[in-house]
């Protein structure tokens, strides 16, 4: 039984979460995913792996198979909670009709904001996004990437604790999208838990307190990014002569060698050690031993090229429910 | 809250279409038609006097016959300006309000917001009713003031046909959103919403021609009683002047019509019998089980659009 205190602890708190669309477009598999309040959350994988199938589930937009878990502590969908998300969509179209300011107010009276709030709100948001000067005009006369700054406008305008953007950086200028990092950051200062879809590696890596790698409707790995990417990928051993003569030995260990070069996979120090020893045995000098770590790309590579997709890494908090 | 802005957000996207200006335009023209019209005694003048027609009918101007007046104000311009042309201009004009609505990367943002999907279907389905609802407002303001203003009658119970404008438009307009629902596509909406309405004038007749001139169709019971129970279930669209007529206190059209000719008679007096049991049909009757359908509709079209996925 899940105790009150720990489903309040989490922002996001989705267990075995299941889609198929029609009858057979399993979209997502039992996918259990846990974001701490107050982090930013990134969700990242490959293109149909059913990251904005898991955020709709999220906001209400698309019903899912099953789902157990909380959002801000409420079951999905919970009206009050709904009330204090913030959404960004991907590939939105808005009412081409409306006029920026317009835009915001009518989302956000949809939201139950009330009337002077909103417009306190659009007015510091527009201004935040640099639309000031275009509040008043219709947004069919907007560019893309002003559109995308409306959009995040929009998904801020309830004074959310919880964020939820779907590729929130697509059709940005690269000063646009350091200016999404900033104001992501800002919104974590302040307390907000930020919910990210992505598939830009490198903005993750700056702005993510943890990510998760989703691929073929299952959470493959998840975690803090220093835990995902601290974990070695090899050892890069570097000898002074040539070990072609224990060649054999080596390779018995599972180690692969190329002339001074020793490859060793697999994050096993135990292993390292006896394949060092077995090397200065033969008289041999080693001149550098590197870790070489994952990045993120590496890891997602990984995970996409995993076969059997593992089961999603437990992470803290999650073993003892399921203990 | 919530409802205002769904109702806000309709009636932004209606008044963006052409249509809205157009329709608005059709009103100001036929008031400016019916203000060029006058009526003297013994004769009716255009463009004030330009041309003029002798008739029996307007021998004393003081005496002029209020039900006449209603009778040609709503039979004659309401039933087919409004209740026809503006009515499939209607039609055109909403049909698209669910489908762009629906549309993947627009109808997101407000299915995630904290309102029940039904009520969102309800908010934006009555944001339809209100573009109609301001249509039939103008029109029908516009000629009740002309009516009063040129031709010295001031017809109280005309202003009701707004309301009953509305109503035909809300008959339609149930099918629109059903077939919007299911197909998300507006010429779809547009196609089979004319196809149904259609088809409802056609059984409301075909019961009518069984009831008063085929009489001998009716010894085959099964045929009479499912047409019958088909004009029960369908809404009464044509009822709708009828009502109108009776509320503004029209007179029955053959009181003014020429003697016909002896070979017409018959059908003369076939289409006064079937006027004169439309005009007794109770009101409560005709619009309650029209929207008995209506509601069915909209529960089911509600109850699909709240199991979708976007
Ligand atoms: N409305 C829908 N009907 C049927 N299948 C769908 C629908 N939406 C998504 N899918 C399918 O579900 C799978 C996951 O799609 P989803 O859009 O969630 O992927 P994604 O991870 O967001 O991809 P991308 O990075 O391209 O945005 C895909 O195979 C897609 O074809
Ligand atoms: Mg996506």
């Amino acid at each position: 039984m899940v105790g009150i205190t720990e489903m309040t602890n989490w922002g996001v708190d989705l267990i075995d979460v299941r889609k198929t669309y029609g009858r057979s477009i399993e979209a997502l598999r039992g996918v259990n995913i846990q974001v701490g309040r107050g982090e930013i959350f990134g969700l990242l994988g490959p293109n149909g792996a059913g990251k904005t199938t898991l955020v709709k589930i999220m906001m209400t937009v698309v019903k899912p198979t099953h789902a157990l878990g909380t959002i801000l502590g409420r079951p999905l969908g919970h009206r009050g909670k709904l009330r204090t998300t913030g959404y960004l969509p991907e590939d939105h179209c808005f009412p081409p009709y409306l006029t920026g300011f317009q835009l915001l107010d009518y989302y956000a009276a949809l939201a139950k904001v009330p009337r002077a709030r909103r417009k306190e709100n659009a007015k510091r948001l527009l201004d935040r996004m640099w639309l000031t000067q275009w509040a008043n005009v219709r947004i069919d006369k907007y560019s893309k990437g002003m559109l995308q700054r409306l959009g995040i406008a929009q998904a801020l305008m309830n004074d959310p604790e919880l964020v939820i953007l779907d590729e929130p950086t697509d059709g940005l200028d690269p000063v646009g999208r350091r200016d999404v990092r900033e104001l992501l950051l800002e919104l974590r200062n302040r307390g907000t838990t930020i919910f990210l879809n992505s598939h830009l590696l490198s903005e993750l890596e700056m702005v993510c307190d943890r990510v998760a790698i989703l691929v073929n409707g299952l959470v493959a790995r998840q975690g803090t990014l220093s835990e995902l990417t601290e974990h070695t990928l090899d050892y890069r051993i570097t000898l002074q002569s040539d070990a072609t003569a224990i060649k054999n030995k080596l390779e018995a260990m599972g180690a692969l060698v190329d002339g001074c070069a020793v490859k060793l996979t697999g994050d096993d120090t135990d292993k390292l050690n006896a394949v060092i020893d077995l090397v200065r045995g033969e008289g041999i000098l080693v001149q550098a031993v590197e870790p070489h770590h994952f990045t993120l790309e590496d890891i997602l590579v990984e995970a996409m090229g995993d076969q059997r997709i593992p089961p999603a890494r437990p992470v803290a908090g999650f073993e003892q429910r399921q203990g | 809250m919530q409802y205002w802005a769904l109702l806000v957000d309709s009636f932004r996207e209606s008044r963006d279409r052409k249509i809205f200006w157009l329709m608005l335009v059709i009103s100001i023209m036929v008031a400016g038609a019916m203000l060029c019209v006058g009526f003297e005694p013994g004769k009716v003048t255009f463009l004030f006097g330009m041309w003029e027609h002798e008739t029996s009918y307007f021998t004393d101007v003081t005496g002029l016959k209020t039900d006449l007046i209603a009778g040609i104000v709503v039979d004659g311009i309401m039933d087919t300006v409004l209740g026809w042309i503006g009515v499939t201009l209607a039609i055109i004009a909403t049909a698209g309000l669910f489908p762009s609505w629906m549309e993947r990367g627009a109808i997101d943002v407000v299915v995630s917001k904290p309102i029940a999907r039904w009520e969102l279907f309800l908010g934006r389905y009555l944001g339809g009713l209100a573009f109609v609802l301001f249509q039939a407002t103008v029109f029908v303001l516009l000629t009740f003031l002309v009516a009063g203003v040129r031709w010295g009658t001031w017809l109280p119970g005309y202003l009701l046909a707004i309301p009953l404008v509305v109503l035909l438009f809300s008959y339609l307009y149930c099918v629109s959103v059903s077939v919007a629902v299911v197909f998300r596509s507006t010429v779809a909406a547009i196609l089979l919403t004319l196809v149904v309405w259609i088809s409802f004038t056609g059984v409301q007749t075909l019961d009518d021609l069984v009831t008063f001139k085929y009489t001998e169709w009716q010894e085959q019971r099964s045929v009479y009683r499912s047409v019958h129970l088909a004009r029960w279930i369908v809404p009464k669209t044509q009822d709708m002047t009828h009502i109108a007529k009776k509320w503004s206190g029209a007179a029955p059209v053959d009181e003014f019509l020429p003697e016909p000719a002896e070979e017409d008679r018959a059908n003369y007096e076939l289409a006064a019998r079937i006027e004169a049991a439309r005009m007794a049909l109770n009101p409560v009757y005709t619009i309650g089980s029209s929207l008995l359908f209506e509601v069915v509709l909209l529960i089911l079209a509600m109850w699909r659009f709240s199991r979708m996925d976007f």
